[in-house]
């Protein structure tokens, strides 16, 4: 049931760095002494079974500490959102947990919150879902409540008109911020008007058409049994979480009707044209610098790949931290996402600095992703990059809910689960030439967007010198509806 | 240990009569801590769990940012960011090659009262960071260009802490105004003039007089065997002396607050309004201390948490809601803030935090909303304890700012004793009209015109948590 190949091996490798480090052992204070024999470790290993109604049961048993965790994931997410509603389906999942049929929103905040836990519940890109997480003791009350709000839910005018509300309050203050302002634009950008462009909590435009026949359809159609995964973890037996979820949700009835297939357009996979946006925000207190594109698919063959060529860019020793920030002090922080999604997601490398560097800072970004596709890695810098993603990797699986949703990501995406313990082994197969040659095709820089938001008087004329082609949109004229991103005004 | 906890809990159930007999199937697991304190001063806390091959270090000091210089404001946190710059054996970054490319990870935090280094590596390099820790306890070597440089990114920290983000200001100037004298009313970031008006020299200075083994609190967590620990601690920190210098303490007292006072700020770029309470509280060391969490608690953990019920979600006066009991080794701050949402007025939200203030003062918490908070808090500490890391700084909190390293393991029994009464007790007690202190963050263009005095720049963050590297 339980393996020790994945830290095992992962120790190995880390072994073998030490030798970067420690180059002439001189006396044992002026030089750091060597690490001694690295140990083994069992890391836990997940087991599954599908119920009769369709619903995979997913169960990883870790019980040093008595907490508990079980996530309901409903295989379809944002990408469903038709082309003029977006948000209907994260506010169909935020709304799961304000009333079913028997509890109202308040009921169910003071159930799970008088166990000591918690449920939360909403939309990512790829699905929905609802989680909670309480002390082991309580997780069958725990399972009762998230099974009600999943399979009951109320959906009732009140509460629609309420959390329509909150979102537009929230999407005020997002807009507020230049950071946040750059990566709704950035979407729009990367995937103009195809699925993954809208802000997945909607706009400001969007969220008032959003009607409840739009949610109950969308709740109809998407929550069911066998389009749902439940990923138990912590300190609970395979036996006795199979059993909550049987006595929970092994009634929850599948629908007669198939599962709708190809309703969803398929994002862009091609960037197109790149674009140099610069949306104008007079009193931004910084410049939001991001560059984009287009990136991989979760179950691309070149995912180890990227997320090695994205090791080197990222992290506080990558290569865009250490240029902007440790380097030319240029930034609190520098570094680069590559989001990979059911259809290919995106990749991202942002940082905020002062107005004045807005500039300098997006042709230092650029800089380092060219150069990642034109030079080879040193294997003195690929290994402490491995080491790196392998470590954050392993510090992910260390607390219960963070082994759920490693867990749940593999599921989602159709990996087999035992992939958890592959990890080390692919990527310390990746070789420089594998860096190079997916930095050069899959993140050339060329073809890559670029979007400045802040004061744009204090960098405009030197980005300017850099793109000619940039396009300036005052913040007050942002439209995140459509690819343009500018708001259509009569001109009177 | 693990029986008694279980025991106390048992009978805090009874004496409330609740129900919740579930409350007695978990118990909090007993961190079992071994304590030593070496020639020079060092105290060092160790805790050995193998459950995975991994050690988290901590190096607590017991500075913050109460003891930057005179006109220094923000040097106790420039300065962590300067303790990752070179040291007598290490040059700039080492510390990350040390971390980062062996898998593992390090970063630090200043805050008001303490600055704390911390890493997790695997295990096997235990002994490499007990001599880096050491390295950079023994001094700092440090030039004017990576000086410079570090200098420039705490500014660039300021600006996206402080200045970027719409509620930044507002929750500065809450913290700098709600002290007079303390020195807690200055800033953890600092300001800009103040980071750039520090020296070199003035680096030296404070290494010197706060670096040192008797005012420092080692911490290990994780897979090692103790001897060895203990033979390592020697060799690498046993030689580091003891200054003869006493170690300077903040003396200033804070002047209890004499009638309520209100601030009103603006902000260019304010997209809904903020409005805040604040109260002085006794230190968290105080006996007040576990009532004052509890009713942080009650008043915003959760959706059916108070703030949320009232603000939020019946009244629709608020985007967002929070209270916090900011409390801290001399004295402490409960506070109390939303947003406004769109359409409702700063007064309604204020309103509304007063009418829930008067609720707790005027009725006793029902029993089983008091028993739901200490399911959350119960909770709340697991989480905290499902790494190394997450112990090693509860055990580091316990020793350094509560005084005890046992109180890691007899808190939780404190918050579990907390009555009703007592909850009612102390927020007639502290959240009275005269020591109330309210602040509204408007949005420049609802500024009065000419005439009016324009307020002082700010220049201060929001201490909660402190700043990280």
């Amino acid at each position: 049931m339980k393996t020790k190949a994945f830290l095992n091996s992962m120790l190995v490798a880390l072994a073998v760095v030490i030798s970067v480090v420690c180059v002439r052992a001189q006396t044992p204070q002026a030089t750091p002494p060597p690490p001694s024999a690295p140990r083994s470790v069992e890391v836990p290993k997940p087991v599954e079974k599908t119920l009769a109604n369709g619903l995979r049961v997913i169960v990883v048993e870790r019980s040093q500490v008595p907490l508990a965790t079980a996530q309901l994931l409903i295989k379809s997410g944002g990408e469903v959102d038709p082309a003029n509603l977006p948000g209907v389906t994260d506010m169909t999942a935020s709304l799961l947990t304000r009333g079913t049929k028997t509890r109202s929103a308040t009921q169910i905040a003071e159930a799970i919150e008088a166990l000591g836990g918690f449920i939360n519940s909403g939309g990512g890109w790829d699905s929905s879902s609802v989680s909670t997480s309480v002390m082991s003791s309580r997780i069958s009350p725990a399972m009762n409540i998230l099974s009600d709000v999943v399979r009951n839910p109320a959906f009732t005018q009140e509460e629609i008109d309420r959390l329509r509300r909150q979102y537009l309050n929230n999407l005020k203050v997002a807009l507020g911020q230049p950071g946040s302002i750059a990566r709704f634009v950035a979407a729009r950008v990367v995937y103009r008007d195809a699925p993954y462009g809208h802000p997945l909590s909607g706009t400001p435009e969007s969220l008032p058409l959003i009607k409840r026949d739009d949610i109950v359809r969308l709740h109809d159609m998407f929550y069911r049994p066998d389009n749902a995964i439940l990923v138990m973890g912590g300190d609970l037996t395979p036996v006795s979480a199979f059993a909550l979820a049987e006595k929970y949700l092994g009634d929850w009835a599948k629908p007669a009707t198939e599962l709708p297939k190809g309703t969803i357009t398929r994002p862009a996979t091609e960037s197109g044209n790149r674009r140099i946006v610069v949306i104008d925000m007079p009193d931004a207190g910084q410049a939001a610098v991001i560059a984009a594109r287009t990136g991989i698919n979760r179950g691309s063959p070149d995912y180890f790949r990227g997320i090695v060529s994205n090791a080197v860019l990222t992290g506080y020793s990558g290569r865009l931290n250490w240029e902007i920030r440790v380097k030319r002090g240029l930034s609190y922080g520098a570094g680069s996402v590559l989001d990979t999604r059911r259809w290919a997601g995106s990749f991202l490398a942002s940082s905020q600095t002062k107005n004045e560097s807005g500039a300098e800072v997006a042709a230092l970004t650029l800089a380092e992703i060219s150069k990642l596709g034109s030079g080879d890695v040193a294997d003195t810098e690929l290994t402490p990059r491995k080491a790196s993603l392998i470590g954050n990797f392993a510090r992910g699986l260390e607390t219960t809910g963070g082994l759920v949703t490693q867990v749940s990501a593999l599921a989602l995406y159709g990996l087999p689960l035992d992939d958890l313990n592959r990890f080390v082994g692919s990527v310390q197969a990746i070789k420089p030439g594998d860096v190079k040659s997916f930095a050069a095709t899959s993140l050339n820089a060329d073809s890559t967007s670029v979007i400045v938001v802040g004061d744009a008087r204090k960098f405009l004329p030197d980005l300017k010198k850099q793109f000619p082609q940039v396009e300036v949109i005052p913040v007050a004229e942002l439209d995140l509806n459509s690819a343009t991103l500018r708001r259509v005004t009569s001109k009177n | 240990m693990r029986k008694r906890l279980l025991f106390m809990l048992l009978i805090g159930a009874m004496i409330l009569g609740n129900i919740i007999t579930a409350a007695g199937q978990t118990t909090m697991p007993k961190m079992s801590f071994r304590e030593r304190t070496l020639p020079n001063g060092l105290h060092v806390l160790s805790v050995v769990d193998k459950a995975s091959p991994s050690v988290a270090i901590n190096v607590w000091y017991h500075v913050g940012s109460k003891d930057d210089p005179d006109r220094r404001s923000g040097f106790a946190h420039l300065f962590e960011h300067i303790m990752f710059k070179s040291t007598k054996n290490m040059k700039a970054e080492m510390m990350d090659r040390l971390t980062e490319d062996v898998g593992g990870q390090n970063n630090a935090f200043t805050a008001d009262d303490v600055t704390v280094y911390w890493e997790v590596v695997p295990s096997n390099y235990l002994e490499t960071l007990l001599w880096a820790e050491s390295d950079r306890l023994a001094g700092l070597t440090v030039d004017e260009e990576n000086f410079h440089s570090e200098r420039a990114v705490v500014e660039e920290e300021y600006r996206q802490s402080i200045l970027a983000p719409p509620y930044g200001k507002f929750f500065y100037v809450l913290q700098q105004k709600s002290f007079t004298a303390h020195p807690y009313k200055r800033p953890t970031i600092g300001s800009i003039e103040d980071l750039e008006a520090a020296t070199l020299e003035n680096v030296q200075k404070f290494h010197a007089t706060y670096y040192r083994p008797d005012n420092a609190t080692l911490v290990v967590v994780g897979d090692f065997e103790p001897k060895q620990l203990d033979a390592w601690v020697d060799k690498y920190f046993g030689a580091i002396p003891k200054p003869a210098l006493s170690l300077p303490r903040v003396q200033t007292t804070e002047p209890s607050r004499t009638g309520e006072k209100r601030f009103t700020e603006y902000g260019s770029n304010v997209p809904l309004p903020g409005v805040g309470i604040t109260y002085l509280v006794p230190s968290e060391k105080s006996d007040d201390a576990p009532a004052l969490t509890m009713l942080d608690i009650l008043l915003s953990q959760g959706r059916s948490s108070r703030l949320y019920q009232s603000l939020v979600y019946q009244q629709q006066v608020a985007q967002s809601t929070n209270a916090n009991a900011d409390l801290r080794e001399d004295l402490g701050l409960f506070e109390l803030t939303a947003i406004v949402a769109a359409g409702k007025k700063p007064e309604d939200a204020e309103a509304a935090l007063r009418a829930e203030i008067k609720k707790l003062q005027d009725a006793p918490v029902a029993a089983a909303e008091l028993e739901k908070a200490k399911n959350q808090i119960i909770t709340s500490q697991l989480r905290q304890r499902e790494t190394n890391n997450g112990k090693a700084q509860s055990l580091g909190d316990a020793a350094v700012l509560l005084g005890d390293p046992n109180r890691v393991n007899t808190d939780l029994a404190r918050l579990q004793a907390v009555t009703a009464a007592d909850v009612q007790r102390v927020a007639k007690k502290y959240f009275s009209d005269e020591n109330r202190y309210v602040f509204y963050y408007l949005p420049e263009s609802l500024k009065p015109a000419a005439g009016s005095q324009n307020p002082p720049p700010v220049d201060r963050a929001d201490a909660k948590g402190g700043f990280a590297r």
